[in-house]
């Protein structure tokens, strides 16, 4: 790998060379196969590396000379190896944790549709069996008194970008599935005009009967549920964006389905972007009288997108962060720009792949998330196992000393990080009161610039370690703040909320820090003064029973609800403050 | 008062003359009769060899160029086996530049290569040949073949191409089995319809394939939405200018200095027109010659067309005289018109000079 080795002036007149210029006018052809000797090489490559430890023992520098530029590329190759896997193994628990939160978000609207589907399907067999020569004639079955309707459960994804939608209507098919349903998942693309109904009965038929069939007959479906007891579960076919499709191949779809409809129950599930109304843009009068329809509603991008920041941003220490910078871009494009969960996680992909190909450190990493599932942080002792393990520290026989204090920073890092992450925690339940996103809060966190401005000014800090006792006005503390930041709109949010959601909110906040002895104990001398509080008033409270009944927020006066306010205003600075989110800069 | 009205009323009659004189003088000046397509412009052949004896400026600096990004090897690699496709972009042609990485980095892995410039580019030929890559690795590695045969043991030369991508995409082998398609000009001619970009997306996201492609146009990102650039060919965007000239890219081409008009043309028409069958050479004889009698006519309606050709035993069938035109129309010998009674014309797009030299090329 020489920068000036001559093949690149070779390659660069490929017309020169006679096989080149073949080759120029192919379509395609194949430039070279796999070298066979692959895993030979991979194998005698680590077998080098073995060996050059056991040498670099005895003489490291004669080692050297020997092996000269082969250690390099083996070298090379094998931290390449490494930060693959490392990558590897981040990336794989980001996206299953990002799989994990979505599933989550739509466990209910699933389970509504599963119940709805199972409504309709117990509806569809009141109208009773039909008799063997209906079912295996060739023709739709259709009795006056029973016009055809298709059930039809309309999805609103409340998301323009039907990008975000295709796993959710994927995972909406698996559910199903599992639920014991027959599931086809049609993209709108089958609906075009190019395609036409018989692309679209081809594909259905693809989905529902496994295997190629050329005819496009929708009786082969009739007669493939009538057959092998299929008929015994419901069929549902999941339509995912509807303002995709062509509206008049999607018609002709549906009126042939309802056609059919007592010999193929079919069930629709249809994607909306928009709104319902819309519906009545892309189908004809004819055939929405053949949907009999219900609503359901799926979360919005930016609910997902705090679930998303919360799960893999704030809560999982391990894997990897994402600066100031980074953090701001890609909540400007996704606001301003954007508006895709799908592009945010590729550029935080991009992001995670920049960092393992650019910090040469960072396969240790790569380890760390693969070993430590549930533990908060590692020992300094296991991080410096897989220090030992890189070519580099190997190769220089690095001084223990500075192993040992760089695993020991490591580790603590690591430590840090995990208080980091409940502050940003608690002060996002806070913000909840003040509808602020998380995603704007963690950009806010992550900016350097704020700390700055509070570092300069000493007293005010000084005041805000004394807060925690003192009665003094907590909106003075914040005066160095911008008023504008979020911290400050969640700031002043608390001191405008009623005593009893104070009192959840404490209550959220004890659960968050349950383990994290640092913060708990702040936390806990502002409990013993809420539980005073609490006796005061219930001891007043007694005196007049027919307060009882009322509101919680009645069983605090106004004097004790104040302190309440400042006591937890006083924990929200002290999250705010510099031994805690500062703590990582 | 009086006065100011009346200067008023002046300029705005002035003014509405001279729009008028303009006005008229444009229209005078539409009427002329020289076109874009008479300005006589140098022959191709000439042009080329002109272009030929140009000599290449600064090679020693492009050279350097390329030569820096070699250093970025390792971090290409990367990001390909990490599950990212490259998509290279800048001014200059890539194909030599990548095709060095892919003969420098990517010699572990089987490497096909697509040239999006040309103007046919069978796809399915190409799945076809990435899925017996495929299957001869898995045969190598695990000395288990049967298993893994695509479906039902059929060729792979009959299977759908909707098949074929599910072969690529399920094909059991191990993780670290990969075949690199370098697509050059993955917004060619070749491969600019949606249905192929849809292929391609889909061909990208299987799991044993990884894409490096080029691309030069500077709305070429409009092919793709945003399923296909996150989730399918999942791109890293790498600014590789290189300054090379697109020697290869550009011969197919037409150079837009060359005279595009009839040498080039009768050249391309004779071609075409011997590689067809004798019967398929008549009937475009028959409707030539009836384009030179009847200078003056809108084209040859297809009825006309079809019972002269029977009257000479060409064809049989409308059948067979509607697959003669449609290989006429793919290589725009045959052009239809909509004559002015409603009825479709057929036309040859050719000058009665430049027909004749077609005629008697092919006779």
């Amino acid at each position: 790998m020489a920068p000036s080795s001559p093949s690149v002036a070779d390659t660069l007149s490929p017309s020169s060379t006679p096989v080149n210029s073949d080759n120029d006018l192919q379509p395609f052809f194949v430039l070279h196969k796999a070298s066979s000797q692959r895993k030979d090489k991979a194998s005698t490559r680590q077998g080098k590396v073995r060996k050059r430890n056991e040498l670099s023992l005895s003489s490291p520098q004669s080692t050297k000379k020997l092996e000269g530029s082969t250690i390099e590329e083996c070298d090379h190759h094998l931290f390449q190896q490494l930060k693959i896997e490392a990558f590897g193994n981040v990336w794989t628990k980001i996206e299953s944790t990002i799989k994990d939160v979505l599933r989550d978000l739509n466990t209910s609207v699933f389970n509504d549709i599963q119940q709805w589907v199972l409504e309709c399907f117990n509806a569809t067999a009141l109208i009773g069996e039909l008799s063997v020569a209906e079912a295996t004639c060739s023709f739709p079955a259709l009795n006056n008194t029973n016009p055809g309707k298709l059930f039809t459960a309309l999805v609103i994804t409340r998301n323009i970008e039907f990008v975000d939608d295709i796993l959710t209507f994927e995972e909406l098919g698996h559910f199903l599935k599992s639920q014991g349903c027959h599931v086809a998942v049609l993209s709108s693309i089958e609906f075009s005009v190019k395609n036409g109904i018989a692309g679209c009965l081809k594909a259905l038929l693809r989905e529902f009967i496994a295997g190629a069939i050329d005819s496009a007959d929708i009786s082969i479906l009739a007669s493939w549920y009538r057959e092998q007891d299929h008929y015994n579960k419901p069929l549902v076919l999941i339509i995912n964006d509807l303002e995709r499709c062509c509206g008049s191949v999607l018609t002709d779809f549906i009126l042939m389905l309802s056609e059919w409809v007592v010999k193929v129950p079919i069930m629709l599930i249809i994607g909306v972007t928009t709104t319902v109304d819309n519906t009545r843009n892309i189908l004809p009068s004819q055939a929405l009288e053949r949907l009999c329809s219900s609503k359901f509603l799926l979360g919005t991008p930016a609910e997902k997108m705090d679930a998303i920041v919360e799960a893999v941003l704030v809560k999982q220490c391990t894997t990897f962060n994402i600066g100031h910078k980074v953090a701001l871009f890609l909540r400007n494009y996704f606001i301003n720009q954007d508006g895709t969960l799908t592009s945010f996680i590729k550029a935080l992909k991009v992001a995670c792949l920049l960092h393992f190909s650019m910090e040469p450190l960072s396969v240790i990493h790569g380890r760390l998330a693969e070993d430590q599932k549930e533990k908060c942080a590692l020992s300094p002792e296991t991080m410096l196992k897989y220090m030992d393990e890189l070519p580099t520290v190997e190769r220089n026989q690095m001084v223990d000393q500075t192993g040992k204090s760089m695993a020991q920073s490591l580790s603590e890092v690591l430590t840090v990080r995990k208080l980091w992450s409940t502050a940003v925690l608690c002060l996002h339940e806070a913000a909840k009161y003040s509808r602020v996103r998380l995603l704007d809060l963690f950009c806010e966190v992550l900016n350097p610039d704020l700390y700055l401005s509070r570092d300069s000014d000493c007293g005010v800090g000084d005041e805000k370690e004394s807060g925690l006792s003192s009665t003094g006005d907590p909106c003075q503390q914040y005066s160095v703040m911008q008023s504008s930041t979020f911290i400050c709109q969640i700031v002043r949010k608390v001191r405008d909320l009623p005593s009893g959601r104070l009192h959840q909110l404490i209550k959220t906040w004890e659960k968050l820090t349950a383990d994290i002895a640092e913060i708990h104990e702040k936390l806990k001398t502002l409990q013993s003064s809420v539980r005073c509080e609490d006796e005061k008033s219930s001891r007043k409270s007694s005196k007049d029973i027919s307060k009882r009944n009322a509101s919680r927020v009645s069983p605090y006066t106004d004097k004790d609800s104040r302190m309440l306010m400042s006591q937890a205003v006083s924990f929200i600075d002290l999250l705010v403050g510099l031994d805690i989110i500062h703590a990582l800069y | 008062m009086d006065m100011e009205d009346d200067d008023m009323e002046e300029e705005e009659f002035e003014f509405s003359r001279d729009y008028f004189l303009a006005k008229e003088s444009g229209s005078s000046r539409k009427k002329s009769t020289h076109k874009l397509t008479d300005i006589d412009l140098v022959d191709e052949q000439e042009l080329r060899e002109a272009v030929s004896q140009i000599e290449p400026k600064h090679q020693n600096e492009i050279l350097t160029l390329i030569d820096s990004y070699r250093k970025f090897y390792p971090e290409w690699l990367l990001a390909l086996r990490c599950g990212f496709g490259l998509l290279m972009y800048g001014f200059g042609s890539k194909k030599a530049m990548i095709e060095d990485f892919a003969s420098t980095a990517l010699t572990e892995y089987s490497v096909l290569v697509i040239n999006g410039y040309l103007h046919t580019i069978n796809l399915k030929q190409v799945l076809i040949a990435l899925a017996e890559i495929l299957l001869d690795q898995v045969k190598t590695r695990r000395k288990v073949s049967s298993r893994d045969l695509p479906k039902s043991q059929q060729p792979l030369n009959s299977q759908s191409i909707e098949d074929l991508l599910s072969f690529l995409d399920e094909v059991e082998t191990e993780n670290n089995c990969f075949v690199c398609v370098i697509i050059h000009n993955i917004d060619g001619p070749g491969l600019r319809d949606s249905e192929t970009q849809n292929y391609l997306a889909r061909l990208a996201a299987c799991t044993h394939i990884c894409v490096v492609a080029s691309v030069d146009h500077v709305n070429a990102p409009l092919f793709w939405d945003k399923h296909n650039v996150h989730t399918q060919f999942k791109w890293c965007w790498y600014h590789v200018p290189t300054f090379a000239p697109y020697k290869v890219e550009g011969t197919f081409y037409p150079p837009i200095l060359a005279h595009g008009g009839a040498n080039q043309n009768v050249k391309t028409a004779t071609i075409v027109l011997q590689s067809l069958t004798p019967n398929a050479q008549s009937v475009f004889k028959v409707l030539a010659e009836h384009q030179l009698s009847h200078p003056d006519d809108g084209g040859m309606e297809t009825n006309d067309l079809y019972s002269a050709c029977r009257e000479h035993f060409l064809v049989s069938s409308q059948v067979t005289l509607n697959s003669h035109l449609t290989e006429f129309k793919d290589h725009e010998l045959v052009k239809i018109k909509r004559h002015s009674d409603g009825q479709d014309c057929l036309y040859i797009p050719l000058a009665a000079d430049a027909l004749r030299k077609v005629l008697s090329e092919i006779s």
